[in-house]
């Protein structure tokens, strides 16, 4: 029992990053067609940010890291917004995606040149690795730590999108942004509020990653990336909701194969995790959430 | 107001629009007619700047407009409800409202607006927490003009406001435009259908393949069978009162 439980936490945690991935990159998607293959790259920005502090600016506690390599995140997509996507926004979708690989190259190429190909050591705090006993069952705070902030950001982000104006933007955005323009509400303020949301949602992950790896690399952000890809397809791409679900679907998946796999094959997890995903795909294609595309509408 | 001087429009090496003028005086209802394809659409979209002039100018009052955004257009008071609708179909009838008046300060000015607007338009009030897309092609276009009048421009532009409607509707909502004028609203309506668009407009203008090919008083236009056979080529239809295909 104490085995599921704990496995079911696992799951969760998991889950829940790439939730919060998926997520960030399905508003981008939803809001201005762009398929974001720099996602990842907010998260190396905010390790190596996080790094940096910690070795020029010497804080006494690895607390004060966190909000400044989710800041450092939210301000990666600010500037990649400003500099590299508003110039080609209204570019055809091919454009975005060539310019999100250059983007995601450049990136990774310039931490490789300043700093260093090997990983660097990032500081978490250590109270992310104690583990509590939650009625007999000892779990560790940082995997209980990541269900609860994806519970909170998904909560805070679905009040966003309900009850603001900016919010109910945004969902009108992703199906007819010219209609939301007029009603005078400005196009570059509803995309650079995508993007802060997808920096912040990233850089929230990236800690949970950086505390799981204690470690920052040029190249850290593509495998968590992926499978969030992998995840918002699933779930439905561009549909908000499907995202979460398709994050929480690949993480279950994964655990539950890491159990069920024979020791000798369990290093092809993944390998079955991604034949699974591309079964239920065959299956729906539109994914699990996803609505099938209507002639007219973005994406279809 | 609103004065649109030798304005040329192009995709590629189309051109759409050429060379047209037209003005629309403060409290008057301009008819903007012509057949499907003549640029209508094109013309209003590049006065609010939704696609861009090639050529000409574009000017509301004393300002220039003409390579404006369509975010600061619509904040100067000109607007416009596009064809076919574009009600946002995964919002709730009130979001789309709220949405409307998304750039507005005035709180109280707001309420007051959604009220009297509700009142005009009971269906919405009844449908108030529905999503849009459950709606009915009739309420969706009032649903549309309302969500434009939440902004309180200045000047309303309609594109199509009767097309795909059942003939009964399209009487509604020419009475509803009517209305509207009467609130001291300065309007620039497009259509293909002539004769019921002539029926409550000051003057008009015909376009056909992107150039003005009439303009001048409404009701002259349309009690000139020879006039209206020859540009809209409706002549003997004139009284007939449906809406021409899409």
């Amino acid at each position: 029992m104490e085995y599921v439980v704990q496995q079911g936490f696992n799951a969760l945690s998991i889950g829940g990053e790439y939730a919060l991935l998926a997520l960030g990159l399905a508003i981008v998607f939803s809001v201005m067609g762009l398929v974001n293959f720099a996602h990842g790259e907010f998260i190396t920005v905010s390790g190596y940010t996080m790094y940096a502090l910690f070795i020029f600016a010497t804080p006494t506690s690895a607390w004060s890291l966190l909000p400044i390599g989710i800041l450092a995140s939210i301000t990666a997509a600010v500037i990649f917004e400003r500099t590299a996507f508003r110039p080609i926004r209204n570019a055809p979708a091919t454009t975005g995606l060539l310019t999100a690989f250059g983007l995601s190259i450049i990136v990774k190429n310039f931490f490789v040149t300043v700093v260093a190909t090997r990983s660097k050591a990032v500081p978490t705090p250590d109270f992310f690795n104690e583990m509590i006993s939650i009625g007999g069952v000892r779990i560790q705070v940082l995997q209980i730590l990541e269900g609860a902030v994806t519970g909170l950001a998904l909560m805070l982000l679905l009040i966003l999108l309900r009850s603001t104006n900016i919010g109910l933007a945004m969902r009108a955005a992703s199906k007819d942004f010219n209609t939301v323009r007029l009603m005078g509400i400005r196009a570059n303020q509803v995309v650079l509020t995508a993007f802060v949301i997808s920096g912040a949602l990233a850089g929230l992950a990236a800690i949970f990653i950086i505390a799981r790896r204690g470690a920052a690399d040029p190249f850290m952000g593509f495998a968590p990336v992926l499978k969030a890809f992998v995840a918002a397809v699933l779930g439905g791409f561009g549909s908000l909701a499907g995202a979460v679900v398709g994050g929480f679907a690949l993480g279950i998946a994964e655990v539950v194969f890491q159990v069920v796999l024979p020791e000798s094959i369990a290093g092809y997890r993944d390998a079955f995790v991604f034949l699974f995903v591309g079964g239920l795909l065959v299956v729906r294609p539109q994914g699990i959430l996803g609505q099938k595309a209507q002639f007219g509408e973005k994406g279809a | 107001m609103l004065s649109v001087e030798n304005v040329s429009v192009s995709y590629g090496a189309i051109r759409a629009v050429q060379d047209v003028s037209l003005r629309v005086e403060e409290g008057e209802i301009v008819a903007l007619l012509g057949p499907n394809g003549a640029g209508k659409t094109s013309l209003i979209s590049a006065i609010v700047g939704l696609v861009p002039v090639a050529a000409g100018r574009v000017a509301l009052g004393d300002v220039d407009i003409t390579h404006k955004k369509t975010e600061d257009v619509v904040r100067m008071g000109v607007t416009l409800t596009p064809e076919g609708r574009h009600v946002f179909a995964d919002l709730s009838v009130g979001e789309n409202l709220r949405l409307g008046a998304a750039v507005r300060k005035d709180k109280d000015g707001v309420r007051q607006d959604l009220d009297e607007l509700l009142e005009m338009f009971p269906i919405l009030r009844d449908r108030y927490k529905a999503k849009a897309q459950t709606l009915s092609g009739g309420e969706q276009q009032q649903l549309a003009i309302a969500r434009s009048m939440m902004s309180k421009p200045r000047l309303l532009m309609l594109d199509e406001p009767s097309l795909g409607l059942a003939p009964r509707l399209v009487e509604q909502i020419f009475k509803l435009i009517s209305t509207l004028r009467g609130r001291g609203l300065t309007l620039l309506v497009v259509e293909q259908n002539a004769h019921d668009a002539l029926l409550f407009a000051d003057r008009a203008y015909v376009l056909s393949t992107g150039r003005i090919r009439y303009e001048g008083d409404a009701q002259e236009l349309a009690s000139s069978e020879n006039l209206m056979t020859h540009y809209l080529g409706t002549g003997t239809e004139v009284g007939a009162g449906t809406s021409a295909p899409g």
